[in-house]
């Protein structure tokens, strides 16, 4: 056994739990999951409820969210003892598991957001299959045989988007609800067990995809050298400010549940959150990365703020935001296996850099999604369709 | 019903094979009776006809339960060691399908000190990670009260971790036991974050959960459980629920027994006598 | 309907189909035979081989070792507690016979809090220092019952030759030197073990042994009885300068032999209460440096200093000889 594999602790804890048995990896599972679940959000507000100002990042959004759900596997896999039997629990779904459950909803929802995807860019796919290029026989098979953009034909696809994005929302929320459910279902661990984790892992969820999309928006307008669409920009900073604060509230909640009722092992808690806990939990989720945001964003919108100001205000917050929502995770999971299930210990999970389970891993799994995010929106350019559509309607 | 039982399932099959011979002169009559046969067969095969798991032990007709005494343990932890023997646990410090915790009540103080053959001061005495022995580390401390408690898997009435496994890898069984199936089971280790008890590691050979089967090889064979042949003190008691008269019976219907972590729900099938309430 | 729509929707049906092919086609057999599980794990399971045998295993080979085990009180100790399992004895070769016994044995007899009084607990360092157990014990018997020898010797017979022990052990077995110790009331057992040890050289003293040679067996079991019959009640010590108090703490040592105030359980010890404190002290220290071979003493003593010995020896020459109420009389 690799001793750095094995936990430190304090006080009293069973002798298995020294093994953590859930990594960083977790870590970044539920963060994925929740980035797909955000930025579907935004693409759904133009979508469905027909919110004009975040056209611009509509197509966009939808992207980001198919590339970040191609990866949400990945951690898991990675995790697993065996991850070449990990389709024994689709074959054999064990129905009272969250996680078999989740595996059908991810499922359902991939296949969800292919599709959604592959009606937005339809048109272009028809176009590119028609051009003479080395790729022209992966779109003219994207096509399914068929090049017809008759006004009929994108009556049916924007029918067909529409219902999907309908069916999306509560698919990508429920998911992500559902993440949140896989920890608060379980009894065995006082700081997870709570009917108020679906909820948050939702909102959060919600903010951290809104607060990705901000921030690749404008990065992407800074890297092709057009101006930032201002209204889309505040559309999507108000989004975040109303979520955070309705995530700052649940989350404050579900900490003060768990001190209010005080439950057995509460000593070891408030032991464990006014010790270790008071760097990444009080300071960098909630104060720098949720208040902070919080304040600035209202502070911008009181003002009016504009321009470059109003720029580097909101991805500031949204960059914040992006790292709480991370610790939110990180304290969740690690935190929620640092105090032992005795009540009467702590233990110290070690993070490994050159591992299956360790930073390395984690980080390329995180960094991922975003090289193919750069590589699809090259095959599939946003912002091409976004012009389109403009001047269609 | 008791002449189907006494038929052995080869005779069965002759005697089904005959009816259907009989059958074969009335043309299609016989296909039908073929396939009811055949129906047949299969009913009595999950009726409890046929003895399953193995051929000289039937599951349906046990209830295993099993019981401390913490009054009884000497901390001895020669059940620690004969457990990782008979069922090749990892030999460390972190890996235990059971295992034994000290309290130990010291004057003046309210909580008890707590600790269990892993802590470094016991692995010091003992010499070894492999070696288990609990150091005499309260020898010269005024001690108000101390007793040692041998937990293991509780096997559960309603088991969390049979709950949350995803694929059906770990399962309760027809007499009592929560086995994993090694062969099937993912490695995804939600069954560990779900049992209240700690019971349950990660196999770093196999790559799969694993967890005390009350040596479900033992106990379908006649033999008791590894930790409680070897227990020299009697603190360890196993049996079937269903005899009035075996140890575990006699045991909950003597003593005021207990379990532990019992607001959970998971009904835990491990009875405990002689534990206080610090113990969970 | 566009052509591109009922291609998706087949493609969607195709899908549909090959996941509900992939689940029949992938579902291991004998899954959902008996619930959410294998059912064939359970069998699989069962079939693993047992590592430890039990004793059953053992008495057909070992019958004689397991009948004295199973006759004595580590009869709940079963063989593979000490040797290891026997999964592929003798076929794989021989099982460990434990040597350190100083370290297997003090897992369980090792004073300790938390152990349940029942237990039977040593201070390690004062009950024999760094002697192996087996120096004394024997694991199938642990229990040390000396034979006690039946003396058949005739008392009248035995008080005339008693003349020649007067001189120094006095003419009613009552010494008047601090130094030689008294016989009135000594196991007779003991007594006689002790003379035939001088007798035949087994233990050396300047004066015993050349009388002691003089003696025949007979004369040896009369002595013994004579100085048993006599009353020690007339043993009277004066009170020592040594610490009975700290020689009471440490006679705990000595209680399961020689009782908690002297007065031995079993006729084959010694009696040690009353007897001359003088005396005691220089059998202490003979056993310490060897000089009277004895294991279990050599063991017990091993661990005492002199201020030990001299306040042991305080508290025993203390006590009443007469046997402890309740006790069983020697």
């Amino acid at each position: 056994m690799d001793p750095l594999h094995v936990a430190t602790f304090t006080g009293y804890v069973y002798p298995n739990e020294t093994v953590i048995p859930w990594s960083v990896l977790i870590v970044v599972y539920p963060y994925l999951t929740g980035l797909v679940a955000g930025a579907f959000t935004v693409s759904s507000l133009y979508q469905v409820f027909g919110m004009q100002r975040f056209k611009p990042v509509a197509h966009f959004a939808l992207l980001t969210s198919l590339c970040f759900m191609l990866f949400v596997p990945v951690p898991l896999l990675l995790h697993l003892g065996h991850p070449e039997r990990a389709f024994n629990s689709t074959i054999t779904p064990h129905l009272t598991s969250a996680m078999a459950i989740f595996g059908y909803a991810a499922g359902f929802y991939l296949c969800l957001l292919v599709l959604e995807t592959w009606f937005a860019f339809r048109p272009h796919i028809v176009r590119e299959s028609q051009r003479k290029g080395p790729l022209r026989w992966f779109f003219r098979a994207l096509t399914l045989g068929s090049d017809d953009l008759s006004e009929n034909a994108m009556r049916y696809d924007r029918k067909w988007i529409f219902a999907l994005a309908v069916i999306g929302i509560p698919a990508a929320h429920g998911l992500h609800g559902y993440v949140g459910f896989v920890f608060g279902s379980l009894k065995s661990r006082e700081w997870w067990s709570s009917d108020l984790m679906p909820v948050v892992f939702l909102f959060s969820a919600i903010i951290s995809g809104v607060a990705l999309l901000i921030v690749l928006y404008v990065a992407s307008c800074k890297l092709r050298k057009i101006e930032i669409d201002l209204p889309c920009l505040k559309g999507m900073a108000y989004t975040l400010w109303g979520f955070a604060m309705l995530t700052l509230v649940l989350e404050g909640l579900e900490f003060a549940n768990i001190v209010y009722k005080g439950r057995e092992g509460i000593d070891t808690i408030m032991e464990y959150v006014t010790g270790r806990l008071v760097i990444p939990f009080f300071v960098i989720q909630f104060a720098v990365g949720a208040v902070i945001p919080i304040l600035a964003l209202s502070f911008m919108i009181w003002r009016g703020t504009t321009g470059r100001a109003l720029v580097a205000g909101v991805t500031a917050s949204a960059c914040l935001v992006l790292m709480s929502v991370f610790m939110m995770r990180w304290n969740v999971v690690i935190g929620g296996q640092e105090i032992a299930k005795t009540g009467k210990g702590l233990l110290d999970y070690h993070l490994l850099i050159f591992h299956r389970e360790g930073l390395v891993a984690a980080l390329s799994v995180v960094a991922a999604p975003f090289v193919l995010l750069l590589l699809m929106t090259r095959l599939f350019p946003p912002w091409v369709i976004e012009a389109e559509t403009l001047t269609h309607a | 019903m008791k002449l189907q039982r006494d038929l052995s399932s080869a005779a069965r099959r002759e005697f089904l094979g005959k009816l259907g011979l009989a059958a074969g002169c009335a043309g299609t009559v016989a296909a039908g009776v073929g396939a009811l046969g055949a129906v047949q067969e299969a009913e009595a095969k999950t009726d409890g006809g046929a003895s399953f798991p193995t051929p000289d032990y039937d599951w349906t007709k046990h209830r295993w339960g099993y019981g401390v005494d913490a009054t009884k343990c000497i901390g001895c932890l020669r059940c620690v060691e004969a457990c990782k023997k008979e069922n090749h646990v990892a030999g460390d410090a972190h890996h235990f399908r059971t295992w034994v915790e000290r309290y130990v009540y010291l004057e003046g103080e309210d909580k008890p000190r707590i600790d269990s053959q892993q802590d470094p001061v016991n692995i010091a005495a003992s010499g070894s990670e492999k070696e288990y022995r609990f150091a005499n580390r309260y020898k010269d401390a005024k001690v108000e009260k101390a007793f040692f408690v041998p937990k293991l898997c509780n096997h559960c009435t309603h088991p969390a971790c049979v709950q949350v496994c995803p694929t059906g890898a770990t399962y309760k069984t027809k007499d009592g036991v929560v086995l994993i199936d090694h062969t099937y089971c993912i490695g995804c280790q939600y069954c560990v974050q779900a049992c209240p008890y700690g019971a349950r590691f990660f196999n770093d050979v196999e790559h799969v959960t694993d967890k005390c089967t009350w040596c479900y090889h033992r106990i379908t064979k006649g033999l008791q459980p590894a930790c409680v042949e070897i227990c020299p003190v009697g603190a360890r008691v196993f049996g079937d629920l269903n005899d009035k008269q075996s140890p575990i019976s006699l045991f909950i219907r003597n003593n005021r027994v207990q379990v532990l972590k019992p607001e959970t729900g998971n009904a835990p099938n491990v009875y405990y006598v002689g534990i206080d309430k610090e113990v969970n | 309907m566009p052509r591109h729509i009922a291609r998706l929707i087949a493609l969607i049906v195709v899908f549909g189909a090959l996941a509900l092919l992939a689940k029949w086609y992938f579902t291991v057999d004998s899954f959902y035979e008996y619930g959410h599980y294998r059912a064939n794990s359970v069998p699989e399971i069962a079939a693993q081989a047992p590592v430890f045998q039990t004793p059953r295993y053992c008495q057909p080979c070992h019958a004689e070792r397991v009948a004295l085990w199973s006759a004595n009180s580590h009869k709940t100790v079963i063989c593979e507690v000490c040797h290891g399992p026997a999964q592929g004895h003798p076929a794989n070769g021989k099982l460990p016979i434990p040597t350190d016994t100083k370290k297997l044995c003090t897992l369980c007899h090792e004073a300790m809090p938390g152990r349940p009084r029942a237990q039977p607990q040593i201070d390690v360092a004062r009950h024999a220092g760094d002697q192996q157990c087996i120096a004394c014990h024997n694991p199938h018997a642990p229990k040390i019952v000396a034979a006690a020898a039946q003396v058949a010797g005739d008392a009248a017979a035995g008080k005339k030759r008693a003349g020649a022990c007067a001189g120094c052990h006095g003419a009613q077995g009552v010494s008047a030197s601090d130094t030689w110790p008294n016989l009135a009331g000594q196991n007779a057992a003991y007594l006689a073990k002790i003379l035939g040890a001088y007798k035949s050289g087994d233990q050396k003293d300047m004066v015993m042994t050349p009388m002691a040679q003089g003696l025949g067996d007979a004369d040896v079991q009369n002595l013994a009885a004579h100085f048993a019959g006599l009353s020690c009640a007339a043993a009277r010590n004066e009170s020592s300068a040594a610490d009975v108090a700290a020689g009471k703490a440490l006679a705990k040592n000595c209680a399961a032999c020689h009782g908690e105030t002297g007065v031995a359980t079993n006729p084959a010890w010694p009696k040690l209460a009353g007897q001359k404190a003088g005396y005691l002290a220089n059998a202490l220290k003979a056993f310490r440096a060897g000089l009277r071979r004895d294991p279990t003493m050599a063991g017990v003593s091993r661990g005492l200093s002199d201020a030990d010995i001299a306040n042991l020896a305080a508290y025993f020459s203390a006590q009443s000889c007469a046997p402890a109420p309740g006790g069983r009389a020697p």
